[in-house]
């Protein structure tokens, strides 16, 4: 394979990991500009993301959990993958949006580290309430039958179908979201809040409603993003807090509230990621061939510590610090 | 001495509502007794005492007295391992509840501590002092570089930059460096020598003491307990601990006083990410077995909801918390009379934490402290 080749596949199988990061951080992002509000529960949102659209879009046999033993043990809607495609954000939006009025709500006065605190509580009561549910062993998620499979691409040859609907899927969220938020009348009154909330009430205008819109929308890119990473990742209980972390670090190294800082920082750790799993050192004088793939995890983070270094308010941060 | 401790206490103490009452009124002899054990109790050397006095107790308690043991369903492992977290959440406290900062990264310093001490067992040198002073000196260095990135920016981005940063930690150590920490399988082949040449940590002490105590294991982490309260307390009643209180109760305004924030936070962040390294040393030296989760970022959530459970901005509360979650982890999932809870553990511990965050932010000794104010007060007024 020539060397474009391998640069245009390190490429793709970037931005489709990218484009999971991509999708937990800008909910992340925006519900952490406008509200101010540490999600530590946002990890949960995806696994709820996961569960229901594997409910929704096949059967699955469940072999442990509460539910097997009461004997619903094969459970599933087997609606076909859009089905869950559309059911999945609409639950999630719902399910965010209570998370605002009776989670997020009472404890915007209260200090930040209490918000870490009780969504961090909730996550491990979400955690453990799917293990006592489903079982704590891993589901297989299938694709899609009309996206599964490889399709031939010029120069780089065969590639996953899915993975390109992945990034297809989530470029058209992000063009829809980033518009939401930059043109319309919504979008002002949210930015107008992330800058002063005091003056925009002050303005006559109620500021309550677009949060709690902010909040349900974050909640559900983050079920979409259960959806469609679920046929590449494994479906158990565990899996929302190692997606976490990273979507943390995109909105960190992105800047807060920037839904185009989330994108190029997703991109960025999503790019190194492939690039470390598929490079090797080769140098056959002395011979050297080591594979960086052990490094793939370690390497995003080391590229997060360089920027803050370098940046402290990320990417596209701008100087202003929430605190 | 004494003079130090005076000069710290009036800052060491807010004013009490039951202190005030018996000041002013302070002619019965019965709220004389009260303020003078009041004066007593607050002195470094009682609280040091009585935490001897307590892990003396703790494993007979626990393990052997009669009735009580039996209803706990303790072993002495579970005794010692209760001493280790309790060390590692007093040193978080350190952090959370007297500093103001929640890091989520402390499993990274538990775990560095943890795999330091075990690989030096199992290739350099077997004495626990050494393999313990070592590790701790390791851990140390790690504290300075993760505190230093993790404190470039304030407020939340603490939690979640310790975070990113010990789970980096985790991943290095489970495929980069599995030469060295064993990856998956964790690090095995540990074997921690005889204390001071002589004392094997498995035998018993000798008569009264093995009866309280048990082992020299347990003897010799309860004399490390002993000594984290002892710096703990010196650190506390010292001007740096009178900084920290500041930063907790306002930052911008320590800021303006003129202190260095962000030096005092890293100072705060060494300093318990020392007993972080302490407590995973002695957790290798208690289990002779390095875990990879040691490192991984449920280590630092258990000790985060230890040290609420039990109560921020306490001596004995991480303690408390420490002690009930790993009850309730090892006893009440195993099964007998709690079968009917036990699968449920965890979730269970999960809305106990977040009631106690959201009802209770002062967490169970917290509730007890209050509680006895309100007795004292009541007491008062008669």
């Amino acid at each position: 394979m020539s060397l474009l080749a391998e640069a245009a596949r390190i490429l793709l199988n970037g931005l489709q990991t990218g484009a999971i990061y991509v999708l937990l951080a800008i909910g992340l992002s925006i519900i952490l500009g406008t509200l101010k509000f540490v999600n530590f529960a946002h990890g949960a949102l995806y696994v709820v993301g996961l569960y229901v659209g594997l409910l929704v879009s096949q059967e699955t046999t469940f072999s442990q959990g509460q539910l097997a033993e009461f004997g619903f043990g094969t459970l599933g809607l087997d609606l076909g993958f859009l089905a869950a495609l559309i059911i999945v954000p609409i639950v999630v939006f719902v399910l965010g949006i209570a998370m605002e009025r009776f989670v997020a709500r009472p404890f915007y006065d209260r200090p930040d580290t209490d918000q870490i605190l009780l969504t961090f509580g909730l996550a491990i009561v979400a955690q453990q309430a799917f293990r006592v549910l489903f079982g704590g062993n891993s589901q297989s998620f299938s694709q899609p039958e009309w996206a599964s499979g490889a399709v031939e691409l010029p120069l780089v040859g065969g590639f996953p179908q899915w993975r390109l609907w992945v990034i297809a899927i989530t470029g058209l969220l992000v063009v829809l979201v980033y518009a939401l938020i930059e043109f319309t009348d919504f979008g002002l009154t949210v930015r107008a809040g992330t800058q002063d909330a005091e003056m925009v009430q002050l303005l006559g205008i109620r500021i309550t409603r677009p949060y709690i819109v902010v909040f349900g929308i974050g909640a559900a890119l983050a079920g979409v993003a259960g959806v469609v990473g679920g046929p590449l990742t494994v479906v158990n209980p565990t899996v929302g807090t190692d997606v976490l972390v990273p979507a943390f670090l995109t909105v960190v190294i992105g800047g807060l509230g920037s839904i185009r800082g989330a994108v190029l920082g997703g991109l960025i750790l999503g790019i190194t990621q492939s690039f470390l799993i598929q490079w090797s050192l080769v140098i056959p004088a002395l011979g050297i061939d080591y594979g960086f793939a052990p490094w793939s995890q370690v390497g995003i983070y080391a590229i997060a510590a360089v920027i803050l270094l370098v940046r402290p308010q990320g990417l596209l941060g701008s100087e202003v610090e929430i605190s | 001495m004494h003079v130090s401790d005076e000069g710290a206490n009036p800052t060491e103490t807010e004013p009490d509502r039951g202190e005030t009452v018996g000041g002013t009124t302070g002619t019965t002899p019965l709220s004389d007794v009260r303020a003078r054990w009041k004066r007593v109790r607050e002195r470094e050397s009682t609280i040091i005492g009585l935490t001897i006095v307590g892990v003396a107790l703790f494993p007979y308690l626990l393990v052997r007295a009669p009735v009580i043991s039996e209803l706990l369903q303790g072993y002495q492992k579970l005794a010692s391992l209760i001493l280790v977290w309790g060390i590692f959440a007093i040193g978080f406290d350190l952090l959370l509840g007297r500093t103001g900062l929640l890091s989520f990264g402390h499993a990274a310093l538990w775990g560095t501590g943890a795999y330091a001490a075990g690989w030096l067992s199992a290739n350099v040198v077997q004495s626990p002092l050494v393999i313990v002073g070592v590790a701790v000196l390791f851990t140390v260095v790690l504290s300075v570089v993760l505190g230093v990135l993790s404190l470039r920016r304030g407020g939340i981005y603490f939690a979640i930059l310790t975070l990113a940063f010990a789970q980096m930690i985790y991943y290095m150590a489970s495929a980069p460096l599995a030469f060295i920490t064993g990856g998956d399988n964790g690090l095995t082949g540990v074997e921690i020598g005889p204390l001071l040449g002589s004392f094997d940590l498995g035998t018993e002490l000798p008569s009264v003491a093995g009866t309280l105590l048990g082992t020299w294991r347990y003897a010799f982490i309860a004399a490390a307990l002993v000594a984290s309260v002892a710096a703990i307390l010196r650190i506390l009643n010292s001007p740096y601990g009178v900084v920290f209180r500041a930063i907790h109760g306002n930052e911008r305004r320590a800021e303006f006083v003129g202190f260095n924030v962000r030096r005092y936070k890293l100072a705060a962040f060494v300093l318990s990410g020392t007993f972080a390294g302490l407590a995973g040393a002695l957790f290798t030296v208690q289990g002779e077995y390095v875990p990879l989760a040691s490192l991984y970022w449920t280590t630092s959530g258990e000790v985060v909801i230890m040290t609420v459970l039990g109560g921020v901005g306490t001596l004995i509360g991480p303690v408390i918390g420490a002690g009930i979650y790993l009850w309730v982890e090892n006893v009440v999932s195993g099964g007998y009379p709690f079968d009917w809870i036990g699968p449920y553990w965890h979730l269970v511990l999960g809305l106990v934490f977040v009631i106690v965050v959201v009802l209770f932010p002062q967490g169970i000794w917290g509730v007890v402290e209050d509680g006895r104010a309100w007795i004292t007060a009541r007491l008062e007024e008669r």
